[in-house]
């Protein structure tokens, strides 16, 4: 009995863990690429549940093709973002990017309250993965697995992406060495501004595909925000396998220590990440940078 | 001259809305010139100044309440808890500067947010902290409106000299040293950590001052004070009138308590307009207010010799 609530939280911890991985992922590319750190990562994924919605409402289509539209959509906003507030503060401290987006975040989710109101929206489960699964024994919601799967998989696709590609080789050589990159003929501002936006799709995408399961409302993207940053933090800024890992472990302490300790368990989260600063300040792998 | 005026202010026929916004902009100055020690002066941006600022009044609150409403004894007892969690979070966070001190600042804050809904034997949750009493000052009773301000303007001036005495002292100068290149002030033998730990607290036990006055102000506090948006208006505050100069964070302060009760009355965007505020400051204006008026200042200097 007592096994099979554990099973269930470290289910939700892995359903949790696999949307904590696409946001994750965009923050800690985008910190590689350019020492950029987005606080507005969290209302771009706000921006895309709304698009999501926003889709749906005005076409009259079906959930799969709001779907594939909400990072569409927010990936010019994210460049416009990225040219108008980061491109003009390169060159000064990182902490800057830091600032600026933070206003940006403010800027968004003022922008969303002042356009769809404050109130929640609920969507209903899309079919055809509507009801529940038997997981031995257990009936767990069908959509949950199905968008944590997908989740896993363009997460894959992201990896594959900067592992494999020319244009990943290139990310990688300006998150090793920018200037050396630089040199050998890298345009390094005009990849940092698509990555800027593919990584705001990637968080948009996330905002649209928990959509029926985490609801839709401004705020949505702020406890987000604040464990991707963690898990980005318990990897080691920077360090693409890194921050997978500590997305899962963020996740599954918050949903293991939700289940038994309820609303206590960010104060379990913080003291893992305190715990880990203090031994290895690079990361879990030191081989983060030293933020 | 600037303190005579600023205890005048009840005397000249201010309207009593006008001096509870000016009370809560004075409030909000002390918390702003606290951020400003540890922003301006050490260079550790903190995204969690809410945390200080709220658990002060937390404590300070349930004190009133539930033991005596005298304004001191509040006052040291939230002190008392303000340092002591400012010691512990703080040894952690300094370890970390840049970016990750950001994080783990804002970290901090939302775990406190997170106590004060959860446990809500103490903090009744998300009601907040309601109901209490008017503070007492040696045995009596201040009412609000013009002695609660004639409190809150005398903590401001003393806090202002206090900080001013101690960012020119050889603790501010080797603060500064850090701020100015961390490594460098490790070279010539200046315990770094040692230091941006000490000007944690220092910084917390502040804005533990304007907490406490706050709580007294409203009579009451809500988990909302530990918000991670109130971290951003105090950030603002400071970065809006100037950082690294005192008197930076006491302008933003003023400005933004009248800018935003002008905002939300009229317009009702806030977030919107205090956004893209942020961002054209940050982007245009680094030096804030202050040092807009300082470089218009010299430039009509040295247009006239």
């Amino acid at each position: 009995m007592d096994l099979n609530f554990l099973f269930i939280s470290v289910l939700n911890g892995v359903v949790y863990g696999a949307f904590l991985l696409l946001t994750s992922l965009g923050l800690s590319l985008v910190f590689g690429l350019g020492r950029v750190v987005n606080f507005a990562h969290g209302a771009l994924y706000a921006l895309g549940g709304y698009a999501l919605v926003e889709v749906m409402r005005r076409t009259g289509l079906g959930y799969w093709p709001a779907l594939t539209a909400a990072p569409l959509v927010v990936f010019p906003v994210a460049l416009a973002i990225e040219r108008a507030t980061i491109f003009p503060i390169r060159q000064r401290p990182d902490i800057y990017t830091l600032l600026v987006t933070f206003g940006v975040s403010f800027m968004v989710i003022g922008a969303i309250e002042q356009t769809w109101g404050t109130g929640t929206t609920l969507l209903t489960t899309p079919a055809p993965f509507t009801g529940t699964l038997d997981v031995l024994g257990n009936q767990y919601p069908r959509y949950r697995l199905f968008a944590a799967a997908v989740s896993l998989l363009v997460s894959a696709g992201v990896f594959a992406l900067v592992q494999l590609t020319p244009v990943g080789l290139r990310i990688r050589a300006i998150t090793d060495d920018a200037e050396m990159a630089e040199a050998l003929g890298i345009d390094t501002k005009r990849l940092l501004t698509l990555v800027f936006g593919g990584a705001a799709s990637l968080a948009a995408f996330a905002g649209a595909l928990g959509a029926p399961i985490f609801a839709v409302h401004p705020d949505m993207g702020m406890s987000i925000l604040l464990d991707s940053f963690l898990a980005v933090i318990l990897g080691g800024l920077g360090n693409l396998p890194g921050s997978a890992i500590g997305a899962f472990v963020v996740a599954l302490t918050k949903s293991i220590g939700g289940g038994y300790v309820a609303d206590w368990s960010i104060a379990f989260l913080f003291v893992v990440v305190a715990v880990v600063l203090i031994v290895r300040p690079t990361g879990v792998f030191g081989r983060g940078r030293v933020a | 001259m600037a303190t005579a005026c600023l205890l005048a202010v009840p005397f000249l026929g201010v309207a009593p809305f006008t001096l509870t916004l000016l009370t809560e902009a004075l409030i909000f100055a002390i918390w702003a010139m606290s951020l400003d020690l540890l922003v301006g002066y050490t260079g550790l941006v903190t995204f969690g100044h809410a945390a200080a600022f709220g658990l002060a009044g937390y404590a300070a609150g349930w004190f009133a309440r539930e033991i005596a409403p005298d304004f001191f004894l509040a006052l040291a007892a939230a002190e008392a808890v303000v340092v002591v969690v400012a010691a512990a979070t703080g040894f952690v966070a300094t370890r970390v500067s840049g970016v990750a001190f950001a994080i783990i600042s804002l970290a901090i804050a939302q775990v406190l947010f997170q106590i004060a809904v959860a446990w809500r034997a103490v903090t009744q949750g998300m009601d907040g902290l309601v109901g209490v009493p008017l503070p007492r000052l040696f045995g009596l009773t201040l009412g609000p409106g013009r002695d609660f301000y004639l409190l809150t303007a005398a903590t401001v001036v003393t806090i202002y000299a206090g900080l001013r005495w101690l960012v020119d002292s050889p603790f501010g100068r080797t603060l500064h040293a850090i701020r100015t290149n961390e490594d460098r002030a490790a070279a010539i033998g200046i315990d770094v950590r040692l230091h941006k730990w000490l000007a944690f607290i220092v910084s917390w036990a502040i804005a533990g001052f304007g907490g406490t006055l706050l709580v007294f102000m409203k009579a009451g506090t809500t988990p909302m004070s530990l918000h991670w948006s109130e971290s951003g208006n105090v950030l603002a505050m400071a970065i809006f009138g100037g950082l690294g100069t005192l008197v930076g964070p006491v302008v933003g302060a003023v400005a933004f308590v009248f800018l935003r009760d002008e905002f939300t009355t009229r317009f009702q965007a806030w977030q919107l307009a205090f956004g893209l505020v942020f961002v054209l400051v940050v982007l245009a204006f680094p030096s804030g207010l202050v040092g807009v008026a300082a470089r218009l200042r010299s430039s009509v200097w040295a247009r006239r010799s």
